[in-house]
């Protein structure tokens, strides 16, 4: 009887192995980083050298490759997976590095949790990648595996969310905060027409982001005379909460009859103030940063709909830029430093700033979303 | 030597060498060893400092591995020590922020674990018609939401805090020859939780409880002592599990230790325990431990998709499960023909 557990266990352990490969083909992404790997890196990691030595030969191709993009291998750690927003980052990372003739790795952590990122980044510093731009879930917990890839001379990255600075050479930001405040205050001017009352409707009153995007709005105003004409008569506070920001939309509308237009940062209030605006078939128009999949019915140039056109990021181009960034750092164009320079494919030039410490590349301004292609981006996310 | 309950009584081990090696143990051993020709064969990366370079992470839930297998012997299970471990993190973490040298940090880490584990003994054996599943999924909602807190009151906000004073983990995160600390330390606490449970009379009993509680108790068994000692144990190694886990992480978060309560669980059922108490040993645990680690940072190293990963150990976990009733039934069958 024993010997039959035992080969019913020997059957185990060959279903794994077969199940190891279905996973491979799986992975299609996967399947030609390991293939397409150079020979160097391969050579060394099979004779299972000391600690010390395998550490610095895994360092060695990475320092060779600044040649160029090709051979290299460049990895993407996202999020989590399931997630619309990561996979579109994923598909433009994979667009850019591959127009560079470089190699993609794109993994999603099994949780969206720091931990389970932390096995991804270790696996890809055994795999002796040549960058890994990672989308942080936490700021802080990630700081010991990246300053250990960095150690093993691979270039880090950051994009969507940022973590410690000195963990990574450059932080890809989706959006910078006075872009963003232009470009809002330039869709009020617009739908307005350039003169009249207008009103923001923000998350809570402590938020950092959406306090210091509506002080780049103020700013601008008092700045630039072609706003003169515009009258903020009140921020208003949802809280980030659908009831409070209906209600709070309900007031605006009540105390101030001249209302033109309301300008709504954030994506819950911009859904509540487009349904209040929607159902009363106001003639207040909407505006703001807000989610395409939960604003698509109310997206349209017509009296029947509340939101003309709205923004918020791209994730492709996201994925792009961070791409472009993975290829110019492993190829020595650009350190990190600020002031560094470089061309991202079709995306155009950038250039590295410091705000507030903390290196980045800012994407550019915020996409548009409006009745043309919103029904495309609705799908997404 | 099933008895008239049916139950097989295990703890009377198997004698000779040819026993030992047709044993579960012995086959999952076999199984260690095909994962890691398996990796070396799928990725050219996975060798001796690579995998041990990869581990630490997963040599801190392998401490808490020892500590659930007591508990699943005894026939309970405990839910909590994720949500531990991430209470005893967090603590430490900001007691260090707030200026405790490095070594009352790690008192209070392993403190605080020990704390937790005995609050899961004390409900689980002074209300003991209470399932200790529920009780400990109560504590689990109760370590994670203190730890919530503490991240709003003292921490920065956030929900997450990193350590400003590095230097006592990055003593702990040394390396003696390619051997990471953790590596040691679980080894010695295997080998002390392994021999204890299987050479003395404290294991013993804990077989005789898991097997049968009254018949254990009429026996002369102070069951609830031993109960809220086991507990005590697990919550301890939960302190422990945090401290090696900050040398990886050196922060904690509101996500820290999510789901190690069940990885641990899986360890110890691939390992042979069975959670219905009574059966299987520490050894098999511990080298099925290693099993999934190695297949993970294997499949890892590949590539390979992670939520195929998972897919595959959640396979082997109910194949494992499934052998022993299918070996039964062989037999049973065997019986049935020569009879």
């Amino acid at each position: 009887m024993k010997k039959k557990v035992l080969s019913v266990l020997l059957a185990t352990t060959v279903v794994a192995s077969l199940l190891a490969g279905c996973g491979s083909t799986a992975a299609d992404t996967a399947a030609p980083a390991a293939e397409a790997a150079p020979a160097e890196e391969a050579a060394p990691a099979e004779e299972a050298a000391p600690a010390e030595e395998a550490a610095t030969e895994e360092a060695a191709p990475a320092d060779d490759a600044a040649a160029s993009a090709s051979g290299s291998t460049y990895a993407l750690v996202t999020k989590s997976a399931g997630n619309p927003f990561m996979d579109r980052m994923a598909t433009g990372f994979q667009e850019a590095v591959e127009d560079a003739g470089g190699t993609v790795v794109i993994q999603n952590p099994e949780a969206a949790t720091p931990d389970a990122q932390i096995s991804v980044i270790q696996s890809l510093i055994s795999q002796g990648v040549n960058s890994i731009a990672v989308a942080g879930n936490d700021a802080n917990a990630l700081t010991a595996v990246l300053t250990e890839a960095e150690d093993a001379g691979i270039k880090v990255l950051t994009l969507d969310s940022d973590v410690a600075p000195d963990t990574r050479a450059v932080f890809c930001n989706q959006a910078g905060v006075d872009q963003i405040g232009e470009t809002l205050m330039e869709a009020v001017y617009d739908l307005t027409g350039g003169e009249g009352d207008w009103a923001i409707l923000s998350a809570t009153s402590q938020a950092t982001n959406q306090n210091a995007w509506i002080d780049a709005m103020k700013k601008l105003m008092e700045s630039d005379s072609k706003y003169s004409k515009l009258n903020l008569v009140e921020v208003a506070y949802g809280d980030d909460e659908p009831q409070k920001s209906t209600d709070q939309t309900q007031a605006l509308l009540q105390n101030y009859p001249d209302l033109k237009v309301i300008c709504a940062p954030t994506t819950v209030g911009i859904a509540a103030a487009a349904k209040v605006l929607q159902d009363q078939k106001s003639t207040v128009k909407l505006t703001g940063l807000g989610l395409p999949s939960e604003m698509a019915e109310y997206i349209g140039d017509d009296d029947a709909h509340s939101c003309p056109y709205m923004f918020l990021w791209n994730p492709i181009d996201l994925g792009r830029l961070a791409g472009y960034t993975s290829v110019a750092l492993v190829d020595g164009t650009i350190t990190g430093a600020k002031g560094d320079k470089f061309t991202a494919g079709d995306l155009g030039d950038y250039t590295i700033e410091d705000i507030d410490g903390a290196t980045q590349i800012i994407l550019g301004p915020p996409f548009k979303f409006d009745p043309s292609n919103i029904d495309e981006w609705k799908e997404v996310y | 030597m099933a008895g008239k309950s049916g139950r097989e009584i295990s703890a009377v081990p198997a004698s000779g060498i040819k026993g030992k090696l047709l044993s579960w143990e012995g086959a999952l051993i076999l199984i260690l060893i095909g994962v890691n020709i398996l990796g070396v064969a799928i990725s050219p990366n996975y060798n001796v400092s690579n995998v041990l370079r990869e581990m630490p992470r997963y040599l801190a839930e392998i401490f808490m591995m020892f500590g659930m297998g007591y508990i699943l012997v005894l026939g309970d299970i405990d839910i909590s020590v994720g949500a531990l471990v991430c209470l005893a993190g967090t603590i430490t973490v900001l007691s260090s922020n707030a200026g405790a040298p490095f070594g009352l940090a790690v008192v209070i880490c392993l403190a605080v674990g020990l704390l937790g584990g005995m609050l899961n003994g004390f409900i689980a054996t002074r209300f003991t018609e209470l399932p200790t599943m529920i009780v400990t999924l109560g504590t689990q909602i109760i370590f994670r939401g203190i730890a919530e807190v503490l991240f709003e009151t003292w921490g920065n906000g956030g929900g997450t805090a990193s350590m400003a004073d590095t230097k006592g983990l990055m003593l702990l995160a040394k390396k003696i020859g390619p051997f990471p600390i953790a590596f040691f330390c679980v080894i010695i606490v295997g080998v002390v939780m392994i021999t204890v449970l299987s050479k003395t009379t404290f294991g013993r009993k804990l077989y005789a409880i898991g097997s049968n509680k009254t018949a254990a108790y009429y026996a002369g068994v102070k069951v609830e002592k031993i109960r809220f000692i086991c507990y005590s144990l697990l919550g301890f190694l939960a302190g422990v599990c945090a401290l090696f886990l900050l040398t990886a992480t050196f922060g904690s978060n509101t996500t820290t230790g999510q789901g190690f309560e069940m990885e641990v669980i899986a360890m110890c059922v691939f390992g042979g325990i069975a959670t219905t108490g009574g059966k299987g040993n520490l050894i098999g645990g511990f080298i099925a431990a290693f099993i999934i680690v190695c297949l993970r940072i294997a499949l890892g190293q590949r590539n390979i998709n992670t939520q195929i990963i998972l897919v595959i150990i959640g396979l082997m976990l109910i194949i494992s499960v499934l052998v022993p009733s299918i070996s039964s039934a062989i037999t049973a069958r065997k019986k049935k023909a020569q009879t």
